[in-house]
């Protein structure tokens, strides 16, 4: 039985076959139990298709702020008897499985002294309200009414969702709701799990990691977004064309991700603030085009939302398996940053600075994220929206080149590979007058031409040139953060990247009350490595650890390699399924007692 | 306004003497300047090959992207500043071969630019192996044993594919080929030039004298009507040459197949392209309105 945490909440989870809207109706609950004050994290698990198949959604619900998933169960909506099979083992003693007796049988499962049953007449009832389909809405007003919380907030949060459809259907579905509501209220009050309203929160987002990228783009003044669906990356694409024309973006869907990143290059051209996105494997079509936005030094914004590989894997799991693939991604030698968010909050603040950091830098910025990221929603306070600020480096839009004698060569031309100090050079965008220049993906002199850049102490002072950027970016990029007691101070020094972020932050938590202190750093900016940071860490902790989603320990090797350091212990996984709290918790404990 | 001498740069090209690009180069050159367009006024693009040598040759606002890419490149350009015209050159392994997709998808979606292709129907930079419209059975050294495909047919292809402008030009006759160049343009949409410029050291066959004894412009027929996307997928299905066929057995037609006069180009479907879209990067944009859904 893996270890509850500690503390009230609620944990649901809703399980059928694919095609049921499973993952609306969670979102649904999700979003009432936010309007109610409370926090949530969500969790979506399912398989590369769009109907039968088995999906689940998992919804975590705490008055305090969490982080990530649990494997705990208190409620489980069995649509369908598989789901009874496959998660009965995740309900807590004394938890209850709804489920429809006309449709799941009671056979091999019940009676259960160790999980309460409650056979509800789902599809009966969904029928009656207007459709089958609404099953899941009736399971939901059943749960609600077991965990005693009021049902006006998921009859609210059901009108929000089907607002932009036929007044009946939200009707229909909040129909639905009390139907089920009802019907548990009236038999049996004695179950009691969770949570209550908090009435006088301040206002929350619910949010996934790609809406947050999205908006976070948004907010930093993309101008164009081009994409290829693949997954976890396509919602960006949904997110953004939903708001094409009233945030005034160009959003392309192209023939592929070839398309996509060289039209994002092109666009870079013009001075917009650019940006597509895949998993590992459209990232893939697109690395020769990352390279040329190397060469070309070109201000690009490449979201790559990693999963499962390698070719096309497990499409919809999540794995942190493409670090160092990223970091090297592309033939040659050219300066690039990675950031990778460890939440919806990083998430949005790391790709409006991804905007910032590209343009001073003129040279492609990676957002590293995965499916976790991706496809999960989690409250999270308001965004700082007045912390955005937009820094386009050393540009000129408008006016005429001559005003800039420090860019000219012999003769007046503009130079826009200039060989700088700190290897940037002042860009002055097409349109502007003088501003003829070549951007290229040959090696290159100064204004941009090939020919001349075939001789050894240009493609030196080229090569020179782009590379000082990175250190200039070492100076710019987000530094690691750090969480809980300082590495001198810890039994264990916790070290990782990316959505690793929730559960060891989760894990911290229930560590606390058992007297074991921990101290966790996130590397933030995955590249340029923060070689002196993760250091200091290492060398000032007794006991180390890296946690990462992968089976050949990526980031454990760049730290041996950037830092000449190693760690003393290391968690892996690498089965599709993001860390748990619970196997943090453990292997930490463990870890610690070595100690 | 940009003379000829202002558009290119004191620097020999480095084609081979002969080489069609030659023509080609002096033919844009030409209409450059007749067009009155300022170098602010237009962007180009080159793929990878010997015609994207040509990068160098020109002053302009350019960009020299990879080998197949050049028409998305060039659609990032286009579809983020309204101000540009947009010129793309390319070749035929360039355009028609590993950019083929780029093609299909560019000539579908009419984005307002103007798409020339420099088809010399091999592989220059690379020593002379075949390419996507190399004819059928031709020798090379990727092809000892002869072309087993049929050539790509791009005036074809684009003319099924709804093509708004199409035109095929040769090297060898640059007064022809500047008045394609000058109503590819003008035209508002695609414009594809597909031009036959003849390799001198490689391709041993399909010779400017090969082609001069076969070319005939499709203006100079009488019932010829270029707003008839029938007509113009008939005579680009004529287009089909063999090795050995006679002069008067394998007639090619140059000139415009076929045009829209009217056309509603990708462009024209974005609204929201109203200005350079760098404009929108000036400030933070203001989300509060939509994180009100959230």
């Amino acid at each position: 039985m893996p270890l509850p945490p500690k503390g009230s909440e609620l944990r649901i989870k809703i399980g059928g076959a694919a095609g049921l809207g499973i993952k609306a109706a969670g979102q649904t609950l999700a979003r009432s139990f936010v309007e109610a004050g409370l926090e949530v994290f969500d969790l979506s698990e399912y398989p590369s298709l769009i109907r039968g198949g088995h999906n689940t959604y998992t919804l975590r619900v705490s008055p305090r702020p969490i982080s990530s998933h649990v494997e705990t169960v208190d409620v489980l909506i069995a649509l369908d008897r598989e789901t009874v099979d496959a998660h009965l083992d995740e309900v807590i003693d004394g938890g209850a499985v709804i489920f429809d007796p006309d449709v799941t049988s009671t056979e091999g499962w019940l009676p259960s002294r160790r999980v309460r049953p409650v056979p509800v007449p789902l599809s009966k009832f969904a029928k009656e309200a207007g459709g089958p389909i609404m099953a899941n809405t009736v399971a939901l007003g059943a749960t609600l009414a077991l965990v005693h919380f009021p049902l006006m907030f998921l009859v609210d949060s059901l009108r929000e969702q089907f607002a932009h459809k036929k007044p009946e259907i939200a009707e229909q579905n909040a129909s639905a709701a009390s139907v089920g509501y009802g019907y548990i209220t009236k038999l049996a009050g004695d179950f009691w799990m969770g949570v209550e309203p908090i009435p006088g929160q301040p206002k929350r987002l619910l949010v996934d990691g790609n809406e947050a990228v999205g908006l976070g783009a948004l907010a930093a003044g993309i101008g164009f977004y081009a994409a290829y669906p693949m997954t976890p990356a396509s919602s960006i694409l949904h997110f953004m064309a939903a708001h094409e024309r009233d945030a005034g973006v160009v959003v392309k869907h192209t023939e592929d991700e070839i398309a996509a990143m060289n039209m994002v290059v092109g666009a870079a051209f013009t001075g917009t603030r650019a940006m597509c996105a895949s998993a590992g494997g459209g990232f893939a079509l697109m690395v020769e085009a990352f390279g040329m936005a190397g060469v070309s030094e070109s201000a690009v914004v490449v979201g790559v939302l990693t999963r499962p590989g390698p070719a096309t894997g497990l499409p919809t799991w999540t794995e942190q398996s493409d670090l160092r693939y990223v970091i090297h991604a592309a033939q040659g030698e050219f300066p690039r940053v990675v950031l990778a968010p460890g939440d919806r909050t990083d998430a949005f603040e790391l790709t409006w600075k991804a905007f910032n950091l590209a343009d001073q830098l003129q040279t492609p910025v990676i957002i590293l994220g995965d499916s976790y990221l991706s496809d999960n929603r989690q409250s999270v306070p308001a965004f700082d929206l007045d912390a955005v600020t937009i820094d386009r480096g050393k540009l000129v839009a408008e006016g005429d080149v001559a005003d800039h004698p420090e860019a000219l060569g012999d003769g007046g031309s503009y130079l826009r590979y200039k060989v700088t100090e700190d290897g940037v050079s002042l860009r002055v965008l097409p349109g502007v007058k003088g501003a003829q220049q070549l951007g290229n993906s040959y090696e290159h002199d100064e204004y941009g031409y090939g020919q001349r850049g075939e001789a050894a102490e240009v493609r030196i002072a080229q090569n020179e040139k782009r590379m000082r950027k990175l250190d200039l970016a070492r100076t710019l990029v987000p530094t690691p953060a750090a969480f809980g007691v300082t590495p001198a101070e810890a039994d264990v020094a916790v070290l990782f990247f990316g959505t690793t972020k929730g559960p060891v932050l989760e894990a911290m938590r229930w560590l606390e009350p058992d007297g074991v202190k921990v101290a966790a750093m996130q590397v933030v900016t995955v590249w340029p490595f923060p070689a002196d940071e993760v250091r200091a860490f290492i060398g000032a902790a007794r006991r180390t650890i890296i946690i990462e989603g992968n089976i050949t320990g990526q980031l454990r090797g760049l730290v041996r390699e950037q830092c000449l350091v190693d760690v003393d212990d290391e968690l892996h996984r690498y089965d599709g399924r993001p860390f748990s709290p619970e196997m943090i918790y453990a292997k930490l404990t463990e870890v610690a007692h070595d100690a | 306004m940009p003379k000829v001498a202002d558009i290119e740069r004191a620097l020999e090209p480095t084609w081979c003497p002969g080489c069609g690009n030659h023509m080609m180069w002096k033919a844009l050159k030409e209409v450059l300047e007749e067009s009155g367009m300022d170098f602010e006024d237009y962007a180009m693009v080159w793929g990878i090959g010997c015609h994207g040598n040509g990068a160098d040759f020109y002053r302009s606002q350019g960009f020299h992207g990879l080998h197949g890419r050049a028409l998305p490149l060039a659609t990032g350009i286009a579809l983020t500043n309204p101000d540009l015209k947009v010129i793309v050159n390319m070749g035929d392994g360039d355009g028609y071969g590993i950019g083929g997709n780029h093609f299909i998808h560019s000539v579908r979606r009419n984005i307002d630019m103007v798409a020339i292709y420099h088809n010399n129907q091999i592989y220059g930079l690379t020593t002379g192996q075949a390419s996507p419209t190399s004819d059928q059975f031709m020798q090379t050294p990727s092809t000892p044993g002869g072309v087993v495909e049929e050539p790509v047919n791009p005036v074809g292809v684009a003319i099924a594919q709804g093509a708004t402008f199409v035109a095929r030009g040769f090297a060898g006759d640059t007064e022809h080929l500047k008045s394609l160049y000058r109503q590819a343009l003008d035209h508002h949409g695609f414009s594809l030039v597909d031009v036959y410029q003849p390799c001198v050291t490689w391709n041993k066959v399909n010779t400017f004298k090969w082609f001069r004894d076969r070319v005939y412009k499709l203006e100079e027929l009488e019932d010829y009507d270029p707003t008839s996307r029938t007509m113009a997928f008939e005579k680009s299905m004529s287009t089909f040459h063999e090795l050995t066929c006679a002069p008067d057995e394998c007639k090619i037609p140059i000139g415009v197949f076929y045009r829209e006069a009217e056309s509603f180009t990708y462009q024209d479907g974005l609204p929201q392209l109203d200005r350079p879209m760098w404009k929108h990067a000036e400030a933070p944009r203001d989300i509060s309105k939509i994180l009100e859904a959230y």
